[in-house]
């Protein structure tokens, strides 16, 4: 028995392998997600450095779990894009795992756990617990976090929740400091959730994007915009 | 398929088509798999992000596809090779992250193949092998450049657009006409309907070999604005087949001085404007031996890919891992 679990909605390049049982992390500095995601250089490399670990052949896995975020799009894709072609390569299929619930998972069960991820453009990607995976403004996030303070003790993590830190802490919200590990996701964690899953077909695992596509044209066309000819 | 002969699953993802390929090292495209993306079309360009998400939802289903129809299964390839760049980063991700998690899960060697190569390695393929030394235009909807090339691998860049690439002088010239996008094709058809000499259009020719395409497209724009209301529809076809006429006589110019400056009179053209039937016409007016691939292998296209990888040394399960791609520049061009 050998799982795969990829996660790449943030900076922080998370994997892990469980291999009968024992659990090998590759996991970034909290402070890792604060930096520039490296995703396509980082993470080939820890899933090949955690099964020479633990003398996996990554041509022998029994399951993979990804990360589908809500995220950065380009660092989701890389995750799902090199899941899909280890599932294929393995004749396996794939279990997607939303990485706001791998965060709220990781944040225990005492309190209610309001994980957030940068959405940038002013914008937080959010889950208050079991709830949807959702887009807020900061003050929107702000607002459901002092609600929730309301009905109780409430934990916030993740990247989105550190860039509000002060003002989630004056409504009343616990948030770790920023070198504290619930705030990034956990391969580990998302190995106990992809368990009870359902595998799908590789090919039909996307990333939860949530935010549509800018239409902005690449330099192509951009010109006929600026002329007024369009 | 003879079991002594190297056989490459390439992929390719650099703008907004999914492709993969399997090729033999004999030349021999075993499958060619494009999958277009048309959703482009409405924004009337291609939206980096759309192409993306679209590569990713199509790539497996591509990749699966040529194995399927050439008839092999991963176990029977000897090594996988993908586009690095240059092209949209999130584009080319997509297939490269891909791709190097698949070649390492099955324990095979990786080729990182560079988009432009590749357009020059088509040459190398069936039907019709054309061997070095020549000169080769590459003109896109992304590229437009001419090349001396000597042998299998490299080349040397010897004039290059300095704005559009000519493929984006037809597309925007097609839109300017009413024509949609991508329009190259439409506005070839409609041009075949008028008089190439009807309006003058200015040729520009810059540096040495370079091209310049934004002036006729300017002048194409102004020549419009100015149209008295009601004569557009019966000016339409002539400007059409003027527009194009001048944009084509700027690529053969060039490809005759650089003819002359290498003494190399044999050419190979290549991109998707090698389709227009005019470029096509004059260039065999020049009396020099010319090949022109086949459609499938002059557009963006994976076997092009393969054929580049097999002049490549490739790289060996761990010596790819950290590999990323790039979205500019030409690292393997001298
Ligand atoms: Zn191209």
């Amino acid at each position: 028995m050998s799982e795969l679990a990829i996660d790449t909605a943030t900076a922080a390049c998370a994997v892990a392998l469980r291999v009968n049982g024992q659990t090998f992390c590759h996991a970034p500095a909290p402070g890792r997600m604060l930096e520039r995601p490296a995703h396509a250089k980082e993470l080939l490399p820890a899933i090949e450095g955690l099964c020479s670990e633990s003398r996996t052949d990554l041509a022998e896995l029994s399951a993979i779990a990804v990360g589908i975020g809500p995220g950065a799009f380009t660092g989701l894709r890389i995750g799902v894009s090199t899941a899909r072609a280890i599932a294929t390569a393995n004749g396996l299929g794939l279990v997607p795992v939303s990485s706001l619930e791998t965060l709220v998972a990781g944040g225990g069960t005492e309190r209610t756990v309001i994980a957030m991820i940068d959405a940038r453009r002013n914008e937080i990607f959010y889950r208050v617990g079991e709830g949807p995976d959702s887009l807020a403004t900061p003050a929107e996030t702000l607002s459901l976090a002092r609600d929730a303070v309301a009905r109780g003790p409430v934990l916030a993590v993740g990247d989105g929740a550190l860039k509000i830190r002060e003002q989630l802490l004056e409504v009343g919200a616990d948030v770790p400091p920023s070198d504290d590990d619930r705030h990034v996701v956990s391969g580990s964690v998302m190995l106990d959730i992809a368990a009870s899953r359902t595998t799908l077909a590789p090919e039909g695992v996307t990333p939860n994007y949530i935010r549509a596509p800018d239409a902005k044209v690449s330099s192509r066309e951009s010109w006929l915009v600026e002329s007024g000819a369009k | 398929m003879s079991a002594d002969m190297r056989t490459i699953l390439a992929i390719e993802t650099s703008c907004d088509d999914t492709c993969a390929a399997v090729v033999t090292e004999d030349g021999v495209v075993h499958s060619n798999l494009i999958a277009s993306q048309m959703d482009h079309d409405r924004f009337g360009g291609v939206v980096p992000e759309v192409a993306s998400r679209r590569h990713l939802e199509l790539l497996d289903g591509v990749v699966g596809a040529a194995l399927a129809d050439a008839d092999v299964s991963l176990a029977e390839v000897d090594a996988v090779a993908a586009t690095r760049g240059p092209g949209l980063i999130g584009a080319l991700l997509v297939g490269f992250s891909y791709a190097k998690a698949l070649a390492s899960t099955a324990g095979l060697p990786l080729v990182p193949v560079d988009h432009l190569q590749g357009h020059v390695s088509a040459n190398f393929l069936h039907p019709s092998v054309f061997d070095p030394p020549f000169v080769c235009l590459v003109a896109s909807g992304g590229h437009t450049f001419l090349a001396r090339v000597e042998q299998r691998h490299g080349y040397e860049i010897l004039g290059a657009t300095t704005d559009d690439a000519a493929g984006e002088a037809f597309d925007k010239g097609a839109r300017l006409l009413g024509l949609g996008y991508p329009g190259g094709a439409a506005l070839d058809q409609l041009a075949s309907t008028g008089d190439a000499n009807a309006i003058d259009f200015p040729r520009t020719y810059v540096g040495d070999l370079d091209f310049s395409f934004s002036g006729i497209k300017t002048s194409l724009l102004y020549k419009l604005k100015a149209l008295p209301d009601g004569d557009f529809e019966s000016a339409k076809a002539d400007l059409a087949a003027s527009y194009q006429s001048a944009v084509v006589e700027m690529l053969v110019k060039r490809i005759e001085q650089a003819v002359q400056r290498t003494g190399i009179d044999r050419v190979a053209i290549g991109g998707g404007v090698a389709a227009n039937s005019l470029l096509r016409r004059r260039v065999t007016e020049l009396g020099v031996e010319v090949k022109v691939p086949p459609r499938s292998l002059c557009t963006d296209n994976a076997a092009m890919i393969g054929s580049a990888a097999f002049a490549i040394s490739p790289l060996q399960p761990g010596q790819y891992s950290e590999l990323d791609a790039y979205p500019s520049g030409s690292p393997i061009a001298v």
